[in-house]
């Protein structure tokens, strides 16, 4: 099978051999999730519950009426404690439905529906009462995405299963144990988005999952295949995962769908098979635990809003003494968090626990100019040059040189030998070109 | 809970470990070739100029910084360059005074002045070399013969001054039969001789095989890019051969190659897009054959780097297309949605 991947990127260490061979442990006890409201990418919800309330696991417990929202279930069969803002992953405070647990375990699940028999307005009403977002990224609610307008016909459904961020290997776990619900949830996906063709995109170093992938697509009637990917960071990325797959670029400032493409997590199809299968809502996140101060690496199925805390010391043991730093998610990407009083949200796919050696920090140095972040930079910008135009101030250059295309996956930082904050600032920066633009298009209206 | 000593930080938390002294380093591990073959055919003067203008260079960085109240950033190595590529473009019979005050300006002229490292529009150690050529003509052509030390008796002119002076490469060959530098006058050992750097010239310029050692180096650690070498020397050879004089010496004699290898691809001062690169590096063997052939020195390498370090900036503007480019929309266009 022929390689495939994109221009640019680099390879961090992949330190995934300490989870890799662990087989996920479902964890359903536990004496109280803190469930964010709004995980979602769009407009907020609100609870449908209140102060007291007993609620069922899978119960619906918010939502709200607009295209860019989904509804949020309860995790765990108990009582409403409190509806009080709480401190989420991306260390912003947020509308939290605390729920304590009960004994007894009952549930309210949706009824099963046949995914092959059921209208498509169906299934995507079916995929949005489920809950469920991208796990990928940044939570975009899935029956939005699933919807491309009729002008946009979708000729391929990827699923990413690159699994690119070092640590990480709760999506290879999953492919392995459960392959027939990832094809489901494909083969799902392609008929709702009217798609003849799907594809696993799957990094090399995850090549022993190829016949395990093919003996599961065997089993489907849809036409899927599995594309091996060279290990590199950000192959996951969207955009990057669709150019090596298919060698369409997605346009600056578009979609996926622009080029024909829809492009899924393996959580999420899970979640999409789930949802049709069991009646299942997004009610638990998978992740890998694991970071140099993590004794027992493992991969997880936990409920959601699920503090961090409550996994030690009964599922998974660290040295206290050696804790640095935490981090949500991959070190590419993921962002640390001031305390283990965190929840684990939808999109949440790891817990690193750092120890000292991997917690280090740097003070900038100055631009040598050499040239690495632009080799790296998966979307072909200059970050060097981005940031001397950040650091001057200056929007329009910035804007000019794509600011606006960067996808913020971190390489430039990664490979800069004088640890200048490029991604840093251009997260900070693209918020104000974004905000300089829209007060523009303000003006101009007036 | 361990909430106090937990270290806040935004992603990426992980590096490569590179850092800009790893960098220096390799340049100084690619420069040592030359350097230590430098001594070998010009004996103790030649590491006597080494020495002083390292030193020079280190201190002086040093010393501009702390009178300046700037951290002190010798440990990044980029003086110990500096300093050694200042003394690698210098004759051997240089006065170490002269060199020394090379190194200085270079450091502080050309460097410390405009921001330090990173921030230096021109090659310092080119800006050196222009600085003790305009000031010490004299010293800075005085050239030697290989294996005979700095005397009177051994000094000789360098293969480019015997061809610029209306010498033929048959001149320059029987020059090196008379010192005993080659077997044979023909053309093809001629040549070889050239490219084993057995002939006078600056101290680390002249032996093309050990500067291709360095290249190979620099290219497998990933240190430079090779666009910018092979686009100045494929130029020079082209100009050469276009303006009737010999390509394959012109790239061989003198220091085009040291010149394209070491000094044209200094981050700062040259471009950092690929498509500037290349023309920066044919920028620079385009201008250098021009002084070659038409202007007052035999040499033109320091110069053709320098005036294409002034357009560097310009050429940062050709940059690749971004991943999904659309072109904009056409003026035309806009004027019709109105």
């Amino acid at each position: 099978m022929s390689i495939k991947t994109f221009k640019g990127g680099a390879h961090p260490p992949e330190r995934k051999e300490r989870s890799a061979s662990s087989a996920i442990e479902v964890l359903d006890r536990v004496t109280q999730v803190v469930i964010p409201v709004n995980q979602h990418f769009g407009a907020p919800i609100q609870p449908l519950v209140k102060v007291g309330d007993q609620v069922k696991r899978g119960q619906k417990i918010a939502d709200a009426a607009g295209r860019m929202t989904v509804p949020l279930h309860a995790s765990v069969t108990g009582t409403v404690k409190k509806i009080e803002p709480r401190m989420q992953a991306n260390n912003l405070d947020g509308l939290c439905i605390i729920i304590e647990q009960a004994p007894v375990d009952e549930t309210e699940f949706l009824p099963i529906l046949d995914p092959f028999a059921c209208t498509k307005e169906e299934a995507l009403a079916r995929i949005r009462e489920a809950g469920i977002i991208g796990v990928g990224g940044a939570g975009f609610p899935a029956h939005v995405k699933f919807a491309p307008p009729p002008n946009k016909p979708i000729e391929y459904v990827i699923a990413n299963a690159a699994e690119c961020e070092p640590f990480l290997t709760i999506d290879e776990r999953v492919m392995e144990e459960t392959p027939a619900d990832i094809i489901d949830g494909m083969a799902i996906v392609m008929r709702i988005v009217g798609a003849k063709k799907g594809i696993v995109g799957l990094e090399d170093n995850k090549e022993h999952l190829v016949p395990i992938l093919e003996k599961a697509i065997a089993a489907s009637v849809a036409d899927i295949s599995v594309q091996l990917l060279a290990t590199k960071y950000p192959q996951g990325g969207e955009k990057m995962l669709i150019t090596a797959i298919t060698g369409r670029e997605v346009p600056s400032g578009g979609l996926p769908m622009d080029v024909a493409c829809v492009v899924s997590n393996v959580g999420t199809l899970r979640a999409v098979s789930e949802a049709f299968r069991k009646g299942k809502p997004v009610i638990d996140t998978g992740l890998t635990v694991s970071g140099g101060a993590c004794e027992t690496p493992k991969n997880l199925f936990v409920p959601v809003g699920m503090l961090a805390q409550d996994l030690f010391p009964a599922a998974v043991r660290y040295d206290e003494s050696k804790l640095r730093r935490v981090v949500m998610g991959g070190p590419m990407m993921g962002p640390a968090v001031p305390s283990l009083q965190v929840p684990i949200q939808k999109n949440t796919s790891g817990l690193l626990l750092m120890d000292a050696s991997e917690a280090k920090t740097y003070a900038e140095g100055p631009c040598i100019r050499c040239g690495r972040c632009m080799r790296a930079c998966s979307c072909r910008l200059s970050p060097a040059l981005l940031n001397v135009a950040f650091k001057a101030s200056d929007l329009d250059q910035a804007e000019a040189i794509g600011a606006l295309d960067c996808i913020e996956c971190g390489t430039c930082s990664f490979v800069c030998p004088s640890h200048i904050q490029l991604v840093q600032r251009f997260r900070v920066g693209k918020q104000l070109v974004r905000a300089k633009k829209q007060k523009e298009a303000q003006r101009a209206v007036k | 809970m361990p909430s106090n000593n937990l270290l806040l930080s935004s992603s990426p938390h992980v590096f490569t470990g590179v850092t800009p002294q790893k960098l220096m380093l390799a340049v100084i591990i690619a420069l040592m070739p030359v350097s230590v073959y430098g001594v070998v055919l010009f004996g103790l003067p030649a590491l006597l100029v080494i020495l002083v203008s390292v030193l020079t260079a280190v201190v002086s960085e040093a010393a501009f910084r702390a009178i300046t109240r700037q951290d002190i950033r010798i440990g990044d190595l980029s003086a110990v360059v500096t300093g050694l590529l200042v003394a690698l473009v210098c004759p051997p019979s240089i006065p170490l005074w002269m060199v020394g005050l090379g190194s200085f300006a270079a450091i502080v002229f050309a460097k410390e002045f405009f921001g330090g490292l990173g921030a230096n529009p021109f090659n310092p150690a080119l800006i050196g070399r222009a600085i003790l050529i305009m000031s010490f003509p004299a010293a800075m052509t005085t050239w030697h013969v290989p294996f005979k030390g700095i005397v009177d008796a051994a000094s000789g002119a360098t293969p480019l001054n015997i061809v610029k002076m209306g010498g033929t490469i048959a001149d320059v060959g029987a020059g090196f039969v008379k010192n005993g530098l080659a077997a044979s006058s023909d053309y093809g050992a001629t040549l070889w001789t050239l490219f084993l750097g057995n002939r006078g010239g600056c101290i680390g310029e002249s032996s093309i095989l050990l500067i291709l050692v360095g290249l190979a180096f620099l290219l497998a650690t990933r240190v430079i890019s090779l666009l910018t070498p092979l686009a100045m020397v494929g130029t020079a050879f082209l100009a050469s051969w276009l303006l009737g004089m010999d390509p394959v010496f012109g790239v061989l004699s003198g220091g085009l190659l040291f010149g394209a290898v070491f000094m044209a691809t200094d981050y700062s001062s040259s471009p950092v897009t690929p498509l500037g690169k290349i023309l920066f590096g044919a920028g620079a063997g385009l201008v250098t054959v021009i002084i070659r052939k038409f202007g007052g020195y035999p040499e033109g390498v320091t110069y053709g780097i320098l005036i294409m370090n002034a357009l560097s900036p310009f050429m940062d503007k050709l940059r690749v297309k971004k991943y999904g480019f659309v072109p904009p929309a056409k003026p035309v266009a806009k004027e019709a949605s109105k």
